[in-house]
């Protein structure tokens, strides 16, 4: 297997030049810095002879005090070795500009025009450099700058010019005042491009087409975004997706809290995942500190990490059948309440049902209560039970089965290619799971299986999630019967976090996917930059190229199966 | 005894006035019936669909069963606004929902509503005994559609003409095998008439004689009910409510009240023609109502099944609708049509 050394040393040899600074840092991390003309080709060779064929994401850094911007590029194997190359190009603030990679990997597509959008930095190639967050009147605003002024007050009603355009819309806008603009708030310059509805109607060829709206506000959407189709009869001829229509900011609420302050903020990316979304960001941040969990601690995480595992895949799955019209809500009601007795088990240890903030730097907030073990195993009994039910029932329904097979289907070579992890990924025959392939926690001294199956369909998709309910119960058996006593702090975490300048990105197996967290340190008490990498994000990413030519019913059973949460895209 | 005979004298003196105020007292009276009788398969279908996915259903207004909770919402509906799209094409957005109920009563005032033995006759009770009532029957339930599509039509909007759209091409699909169906029922019983259908089901229900006739009108009924898992037209997953979403208040009352008449009376129908209708033993002491009891037991049995039905299956897709529709339900209706000729030549 390669190490994070072999691929440096290869990249010193046929680079010689092109890298400037390079550590490996923890084992399996490689950073870099590459000269900013070179890092396509840089990119392109360790795509093509060193098998990175996972685009991770990208995340843009204001070094401010340097005159500088940061993007680091993220790649990965999809199970070919464990090497994360971390690759950071540096560009003036003055005149920021960076090569595309949108060539050699497609889903750096959304990445790229995040950074844009948010940071003002230009990506020479991208194709279609439009706000993906923003909505247009904030556009050259640059938010994530860290000498951004702030918005003009786009929120007085007052203020608001109401128009109603001749196809019967209504559409408002709210001009800034004189003062503002006096301010700097506003900028003087806006960048040019077609807006949505400009960029859906161009889209449309002949007149029995149309557009449909699925959203912002629709059954099948779990928040707002807006997903249009372009139908021809009840043919999908184009699919469009915008998010941001809750967008938080949360990355730069993170910039302006202190460490521990940010905790709380991981577990609103996703109510579903707030355990796995701690993890990530305190694993990160642990890793800025050089300090580590004892065992005991690790060991709680799992467990209650596997918990919510659970509880997120039983929830998705019955939302799912919901979605496709599943007998009106029985299967959702059925399976919230098998959801219930993990929540419990869940709760009887954070405190706290949706919102965590269990995990702390260097351990956990709270020990294993009294007769957890035996209420937990009680519980994974009957999840497994019923689990083992419901993929029968699914087995045995030939409805469902013919609204379900070959829909949406991914094969091996377009999963990767569009950048989807977890589920689907694994729905489409590629073992690749953060537990083994970036092993996080004591992951490794467990025993577990990676559930693949080969048919890449939204029925493949949602038997992936059963059988992995039934292997985190496994895993938490073993981890009851494995867990050591203990401490569950380190006993080495400082006061005051304030760890040494220097970055570390951190992933784990997020019920989704794979969700990552990049952390940048300046030395002071607050992050200069927080980026959390979601798998919902990359899933939005991949849709409509998956919806192209299927039938208006077919939506919800692709997107339904992707089992997304819009909370984490909007960060 | 005045009244009575002024009635008496009236009638026989302007007979042809009389049988119009007759006429209209009876549509009156079996409209009224009939949706109270909707609203009391509405409260049925909650109850029994909250048993089914473990909950309650409704069980606060009026006592711990909620059977004033249709009344409840009535009134709400009854009070709503009225609002009426910017774009709609006003007059047939108006008219929609008056179609969609009319068509109810038009099926209504064929069918029999069981029957009482007064003096050792049946008497069964239906406001007009028509000799081709169940084709006739079989043709209003058809014009359901028109309804919903001026509906979806009207509203200007993209989601209801979808709706609109796959109400009409399920209709065409399923239409055709029902009709089969219809005729090889009468083909058994000699007649079209539904009274003389269900006589004919004495010694034998025809959902015995021809199982495969009864299990595809079944399906077409659903089908025509626009329940689940046919229930594309009103998709809320896809098109929100299909061809009823921009309908709210009284308007939107009476389409959905529209439904529920329909699957009561496509139930009778389903009972009428394959379940032996009030056919069943005597039973002793109450015989006179004994008919009306069977009817009952057999409708009930055939709403619950309804009911299960829907909180079951998953809804199948517009394309895999008429594809079931015109490959796999037509043929097996003429099979079973040649079947009931054949059968129906030996035993008479």
């Amino acid at each position: 297997m390669k190490t994070a050394n072999d691929v440096l040393s290869a990249l010193q040899s046929a680079f010689p030049g092109a890298i400037e600074e390079a550590k490996v840092a923890p084992e399996r991390q490689l950073w870099a810095t590459v000269k900013p003309e070179r890092i396509v080709e840089v990119c392109k060779y360790l795509r093509d002879n060193h098998s990175f064929d996972h685009y991770s994401g990208a995340v843009g850094v204001d070094r401010i005090g340097e005159g500088l911007f940061e993007v680091t590029e993220m790649l990965a194997s999809h199970g070919a070795h464990q090497v994360v190359a971390l690759l950071k190009v540096k560009t003036r603030r003055d005149d920021p500009h960076v090569k595309s990679l949108t060539g050699l990997y497609w889903n750096a597509n959304w990445y790229e025009r995040e950074i844009w959008e948010m940071l003002g930095i230009d990506f020479e190639g991208h194709p279609e450099l439009y706000p993906l967050l923003l909505p247009d009147e904030l556009v050259g605003s640059w938010p994530w700058r860290k000498d951004f002024k702030g918005y003009p007050d786009y929120t007085t009603a007052e203020r608001a010019i109401e128009k109603i355009t001749p196809e019967g819309y209504t559409e408002y806008s709210i001009p800034p005042t004189e003062a503002e603009i006096a301010a700097g708030t506003v900028p003087t310059e806006r960048p040019k491009y077609p807006t949505f509805r400009e960029r859906e109607e161009m889209a449309i060829e002949e007149s029995s087409e149309m557009i449909l709206h699925l959203g912002p506000q629709h059954a099948i959407v779990p928040g707002p975004f807006l997903l249009d189709i372009l139908v021809d009869g009840e043919r999908i001829k184009k699919a469009f997706l915008d998010i941001g229509y809750i967008h938080k900011g949360i990355e730069k609420i993170m910039e302006n809290r202190t460490y521990v302050q940010g905790i709380p903020i991981t577990d609103r990316l996703c109510y579903m995942a707030a355990l796995t979304n701690n993890e990530a960001y305190c694993g990160a941040v642990e890793r800025l500190l050089g300090i580590e969990a004892p065992e005991r601690a690790q060991y709680i995480r799992i467990i209650t990490e596997e918990l919510s595992r659970i509880q997120s895949h039983l929830l998705g799955t019955a939302e799912f059948l919901t979605l496709i019209g599943s007998a009106v809500l029985s299967p959702f009601l059925y399976m919230i309440i098998d959801r219930e007795d993990v929540l419990t088990c869940i709760e009887s240890v954070t405190g706290a049902r949706i919102n965590h903030s269990f995990v702390r730097f260097g351990g956990v907030r709270n020990d294993l209560p009294d007769g957890f073990k035996d209420m937990t195993l009680d519980a994974l009994k009957m999840v497994r039970e019923k689990t083992e039910e419901y993929k029968e029932l699914f087995l045995s329904d030939s409805m469902y089965r013919k609204r379900m097979e070959g829909i949406g289907v991914l094969s091996q070579s377009e999963a990767r290619r569009l950048g989807v992890s977890g589920p689907p990924l694994r729905a489409s025959d590629t073992p690749y799971d953060m537990r083994r392939d970036d092993p996080y926690l004591l992951y490794k001294d467990l025993d577990f299986e990676v559930i693949t199956r080969k048919e890449g369909d939204s029925r493949a998709r949602v038997e992936v999630r059963l059988d992995e309910i039934i292997e985190s119960c496994y895993l938490v058996e073993q981890c009851l019967d494995q867990i050591p006593s203990g401490p569950i702090m380190a006993e080495n975490v400082p006061k005051k976090i304030k760890p040494e300048p220097g970055e570390a990105y951190y992933r784990v197996e997020d019920a989704r996917g794979e969700m990552g967290f990049f952390v940048a340190s300046d030395g002071s008490d607050k992050p200069v930059k927080v980026k959390a990498r979601g798998p919902v994000y990359a899933y939005f990413q991949a849709l409509p190229p998956l919806l192209e030519g299927v039938y208006i019913a077919d939506v919800v059973a692709i997107a339904g199966s992707m089992d997304s949460c819009t909370s984490e895209v909007d960060r | 005894m005045e009244l009575l005979s002024a009635i008496t004298d009236f009638a026989a003196r302007e007979p042809k006035i009389f049988a119009v105020i007759l006429g209209l007292i009876g549509a009156a009276v079996l409209a009224s019936v009939i949706n109270v009788a909707a609203m009391a398969v509405v409260w049925l279908e909650r109850k029994v669909m909250g048993d089914l996915q473990a909950r309650y259903g409704p069980n606060r207004v009026g006592g711990r069963w909620g059977i004033l909770q249709l009344g409840a919402d009535a009134i709400k509906l009854f009070t709503k606004e009225d609002i009426i799209p910017r774009g709609a094409d006003k007059s047939v957005y108006v008219w929609a929902p008056i179609v969609a109920s009319a068509t109810t009563m038009l099926v209504a005032g064929a069918i029999p509503f069981g029957a009482v033995i007064i003096d050792g006759r049946e008497i069964p009770l239906v406001v007009a005994n028509m000799d081709i009532s169940a084709l006739y029957v079989e043709a209003a339930l058809s014009l359901m559609a028109i309804g919903a599509f001026m509906a979806g039509y009207s509203s200007n909007n993209k989601y209801s003409m979808l709706g609109a759209f796959r109400g009409v091409a399920r209709m065409i699909a399923y239409e055709v095998p029902m009709g089969v169906c219809v005729i090889s029922v009468a083909v058994m019983a000699h007649s079209l008439n539904l009274v003389e259908i269900v006589n004919a089901q004495q010694s034998i229900w025809f959902a015995v004689a021809q199982p495969l006739g009864f299990v595809i009108f079944a399906i077409c009924l659903i089908t025509d009910l626009g329940r689940m898992p046919f229930d594309q037209t009103e998709a809320e997953e896809e098109i929100i409510a299909g061809y009823n979403t921009e309908y709210s208040g009284i308007r939107f009352g009476l389409l959905y009240f529209q439904e529920y008449n329909m699957m009561l009376l496509g139930s009778i129908l389903l009972v009428l023609l394959f379940l032996g209708g009030w056919n069943g033993p005597v039973i002793p002491v109450i015989s006179f109502i004994s008919p009306m009891i069977w009817f009952f037991m057999k409708l009930l049995i055939v709403l619950v099944a309804l009911i299960w039905i829907r909180v079951s299956l998953v809804r199948f897709r517009i394309d895999q609708v008429t594809d079931l529709g015109w490959k796999v339900l037509l043929p097996l209706s003429l099979v079973n049509f040649v079947w009931a000729v054949a059968v129906g030549l030996y035993f008479a």
